[in-house]
């Protein structure tokens, strides 16, 4: 994504906030808006120019809370929603807000394509491991054996790992953060927002409404931190006993590799700017389309 | 037979290249001065098994020197490959005694019992029949072409039974096949010239046509082709859409063409998110299209829905196919009305137009535009697979290249009985800027809101943006004008109808003039919402009933007649209400007509 850099700053923070948020307090979503708003600020983009993308649940909301232009959209399908802003105004800057239900459950074929065609936004999936709005059920996400109303002798599947599932499509950007780690979040948003195509955030959020135990935000020796000059550095802050692994984000094995850790690893695991843009390829097309001649001779008698 | 109006159709096995062939003779009708209406006959399956019910596949033709309205009643012509076609076709009941079939004995030595049956059948109808036997030299030359190009010997039989020009088919056939390697495209050509040859000393049937058109410029196109020049032609830019028959060759067409009109053409992976693309580029000022069928409709709803709430236009195009489920999926039908009222959650405020032929598709879109930007809803264009397929010799529609809505023409507008906005259309959402304009930052949302577009769950909220989204339909409804009548405002039957009855519903008038019969007959473009006044307009009728392919019986009135019913409390009968698959037929609906006026 294009970023303007105006001195002095035209934009400050105020100019991004909106309506008041409803969420619980403690809800690691507070963090992620105050995070955009930041990078919104930092990146100093018109809030004229900026669309926000949401589908339904808590994290649905961010749009409301952002003095920019915004679409809540419906359940799990925000991906289509902002292609075609993207189709329509390349010029404008798209970010999508998703939740683990709305993006790995009944968004998922979304998600595979909105990777695959790679178009140009910030996607950030705020991961909780539950489905907040409708109050607790298992979700793609929720740690096995997790006690939900819908699955009440414990979640017995699995979950998916959202950074296989991004790399295993294709990701041209691949990252993860979390909510609480604000230094790490703000730069890794700068670098998804630099990156074009689709840059897939997953974020570590909390609720500590319905799933406190998801996330141990006041200890960091759970977790480790990918570095990279090329990727983004370790939060040393708020993540002080994490390790802190070497990785080169151009190195897509590896990628996987580290893949196998998450929701313990948090970093950039892949890059790539050369991969092929769906909504520039047809942008492009019709760029240098020829001039249209007759619209009915071919079927003149 | 010197004739004003002649049907005739072509059958064959899938595959054998009837629809090419048949096509390559409507072109040279058209050519020739000649109205024409085809309606191809497409097997669901890509390539059933050959010599069976399930591989028929053709063209229905229609040829005339008026302007021709629908497909008609009867074929007073038949051309078929084998015995298991006719056989087939028949159930249909399109003939009468005057139809002549041409039936290719080429294969009863593989089965003769087969063949005395379907003549006894012919025989036991009273229908007139020639069975012939093409010469050795066709089959010779099609043993060189591995057994292909029958289609070619019939379409030189077709010259010479029509009096076509010989010559100008001719280089047709030779210049059609440029893939083929010259020796093919030349034994294509032999064939042709042998089932001229053949059918001149041979078949002993003639018909002609006086060519009578008058000069102006004409285009011939079918449904699916009108809309997307339709598209373009109202400054669509974008087209989302995901393949399902009978949609798929909007965007086909668009793919072809709309890059070198700035549009883009995005297929998308399923039909949820072909709409949620449409919306998101119609939030963004860039207007977009989609176009779908029965199945695809209903996963379009939900956003749909969000269309409504959020007072973001989208234009969606539904070419009904026979239903539900899978249905019939190369058949006809118009069994989509209430899917498209009621299909969508909670109350729905959208508008739905529909389409009587192929000019209403070319400029369906621009009123799609003009009412959907204007009251800020989705509008649903109901097309259906018949008008879809049909291509006809129509008059050159005028081109518009359409920005603002605001000059769309007031002939376009009227060919929907629509008069222009004359007020303000109030908004739930009283900012409805676009991205991009500053200061004016606004979000969109599914959840209630007040009129500043902040999320609002009080009943207050709720009931203001309920009466606003109802109030513009209702300023719609004021602007609609009386629907087209066909005959007198007063008469002991009224036959209603909508979308693609329009042809039928003309030409079943013109009969029941013809045998003074006191019919008249209705039909509506725009069917949501209706327009004010129809109590009065069907109050003067002793009877009133529908024409519809759809499903109505005694308990259960079909979906259009429900509709009327249910805003005017006129008795309103299921008429003809049969979902068979075929268009309706006038001779049905005469048939239905005498037995109810006596
Ligand atoms: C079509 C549809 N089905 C179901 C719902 C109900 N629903 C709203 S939010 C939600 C789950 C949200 O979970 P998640 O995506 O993880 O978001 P969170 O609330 O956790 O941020 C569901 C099932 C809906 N709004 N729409
Ligand atoms: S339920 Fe959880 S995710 Fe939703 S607002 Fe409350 S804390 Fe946040
Ligand atoms: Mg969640």
């Amino acid at each position: 994504m294009s970023s303007e850099k105006a001195v002095p700053k035209k934009f400050s923070i105020k100019d991004y906030k909106a309506d008041s948020p409803r969420w619980c307090s403690g809800c690691g979503d507070f963090s992620v808006l105050v995070g955009m708003r930041k990078h919104m600020m930092d990146a100093q983009l018109d809030p004229a120019n900026v669309v926000h993308v949401s589908g339904i649940g808590c994290s649905g909301r961010l749009p409301h809370y952002f003095n920019t232009y915004g679409i809540h959209g419906v359940h799990g399908r925000a991906i289509p929603i902002a292609l075609g802003v993207v189709l329509a105004r390349p010029d404008l800057n798209v970010f999508i807000e998703s939740g683990d239900g709305d993006a790995l459950s009944i968004g998922g074929n979304h998600l595979i394509h909105g990777i695959n065609k790679n178009f140009n936004c910030v996607f950030v999936l705020l991961d909780n491991q539950i489905y907040g709005l409708t109050k607790s059920q298992s979700s793609p996400t929720t740690q096995t054996g997790f006690r939900t109303p819908s699955q009440p002798e414990g979640t017995f599947m699995d979950p998916i790992n959202p950074i296989q599932v991004a790399l295993g499509l294709g990701g041209s950007f691949v990252a993860s953060t979390a909510d609480w780690l604000s230094g790490h979040f703000l730069e890794t948003m700068n670098a998804a927002a630099a990156h074009p195509g689709f840059s897939f955030v997953h974020v570590a959020q909390r609720c500590p409404k319905y799933n406190p135990e998801a996330w141990d935000y006041k200890s960091s020796s759970w977790y480790s931190f990918l570095n990279h000059e090329n990727g983004v550095a370790p939060d040393q802050k708020f993540g002080p006993d994490a390790t802190i692994v070497d990785h080169d984000p151009s190195d897509r094995s590896k990628a996987f590799e580290y893949a196998q850790r998450v929701p313990r690893c948090f970093g950039v695991f892949y890059k790539d700017d050369t991969t092929t843009c769906y909504a520039k390829v047809l942008q492009d097309k019709k760029n240098k389309g020829e001039q249209p001649t007759d619209l009915f001779a071919k079927v003149r008698l | 037979m010197e004739k004003k109006d002649i049907r005739l159709e072509l059958l064959m096995d899938a595959g054998n290249g009837a629809q090419s062939a048949a096509s390559m003779l409507i072109n040279e009708f058209a050519k020739e001065g000649k109205y024409v209406f085809i309606e191809p006959m497409i097997p669901a399956e890509i390539s059933p098994p050959k010599r069976t019910p399930h591989s028929m596949s053709g063209a229905i033709v229609r040829t005339s020197n008026f302007e021709i309205s629908c497909i008609g009643s009867s074929s007073d012509l038949m051309l078929v490959e084998h015995e298991i076609l006719i056989d087939r076709r028949l159930n249909d009941k399109e003939y009468t005694k005057d139809t002549i079939i041409l039936l290719d004995a080429g294969d009863e030595r593989r089965n003769k019992d087969g063949y005395q049956a379907v003549y006894n059948r012919m025989d036991k109808l009273g229908l007139t029949y020639v069975a012939f036997n093409l010469p050795d030299v066709c089959k010779s030359i099609m043993l060189q072409l591995k057994g292909r190009g029958k289609n070619m010997v019939y379409l030189g039989m077709l010259t010479a039974i029509f009096n076509s020009n010989y010559d100008k088919m001719y280089h047709f056939v030779k210049t059609s096949y440029k893939k083929l390697s010259p020796e093919k495209q030349d034994l294509n050509c032999e064939l042709y010239k042998e089932g001229y040859k053949f059918a001149q000393s041979e078949i002993d049937v003639r018909y002609s046509i006086e060519s009578k058109r008058d000069d102006s410029k004409k285009v011939f196109m079918d449904g699916n082709m009108a809309i997307s020049f339709g598209a373009i032609d109202s400054g669509i830019k974008l087209f989302a859409g995901y393949p399902i028959t009978p949609a798929s060759s909007i965007m086909h067409e668009l793919a072809k063409i709309f890059p070198s009109y700035g549009g883009i053409v995005h297929q998308a992976e399923d039909e949820i998110s072909a709409m949620g693309t449409v919306v998101g580029s119609y939030f963004s000022g860039v207007p977009a299209m989609t176009a779908t069928s029965g199945p695809g409709l209903s996963l379009k709803q939900e956003i749909i829905g969000l269309a409504m709430a959020s007072e973001i236009p989208a234009i969606i195009v539904n070419v009904q196919r026979g239903g539900p489920s899978t249905g019939l999926p190369t058949k006809t039908e118009q069994s989509d009305l209430q899917a498209c009222l009621y299909g969508c959650h909670g109350d729905n405020t959208k508008v739905i137009l529909s389409v009587a032929d192929v000019e209403d598709c070319f400029y369906a879109p621009h009123v799609a535009r003009y009412l959907g930007e204007k009251l800020r809803v989705p509008v649903i264009i109901l097309s259906d697979y018949a008008t879809s397929v049909s291509f006809k010799v129509i008059g050159e529609p005028t081109q518009n290249k359409l920005e603002n809505i605001d000059d769309i023409n007031d002939d376009i507008l009227e060919r929907f009985f629509l008069t222009r906005f004359k007020e303000e259309i109030p908004m739930v959402k009283n900012n409805q800027s676009i991205p991009g304009e500053q200061g004016k930052e606004r979000r969109v949302t599914g959840l209630s809101t007040d009129g500043d577009g902040r999320v609002d769950f009080s009943s207050d909220a709720a009931i203001d943006a309920h009466n606003i989204r109802n109030q513009k339909m209702h300023i719609l409804k004021e602007s609609l004008q009386k629907p087209e009548i066909f005959g007198q405002e007063e008469a002991d039957l009224l036959i209603v109808g909508w979308g693609s009855a329009r042809g039928v519903i003309k030409e079943t008038i013109d009969k029941c003039k013809e045998n003074k019969l006191s019919v008249s007959g209705l039909h509506f473009k725009i069917v949501n919402p209706l327009p004010l006044g129809l109590k009065e307009l069907l109050s003067k009728f002793k009877r009133v009933m529908t024409v519809e392919v759809a499903y109505g019986d005694r308990y259960k009135s079909a979906p259009f007649a429900r509709e009327l019913r249910n805003e005017t409390l006129v008795d309103v009968e299921s008429g003809v209400c049969e979902p068979s698959g075929r268009p309706l037929k006038p001779d049905v609906i005469m048939t239905k007509i005498r037995e109810v006026l006596s």
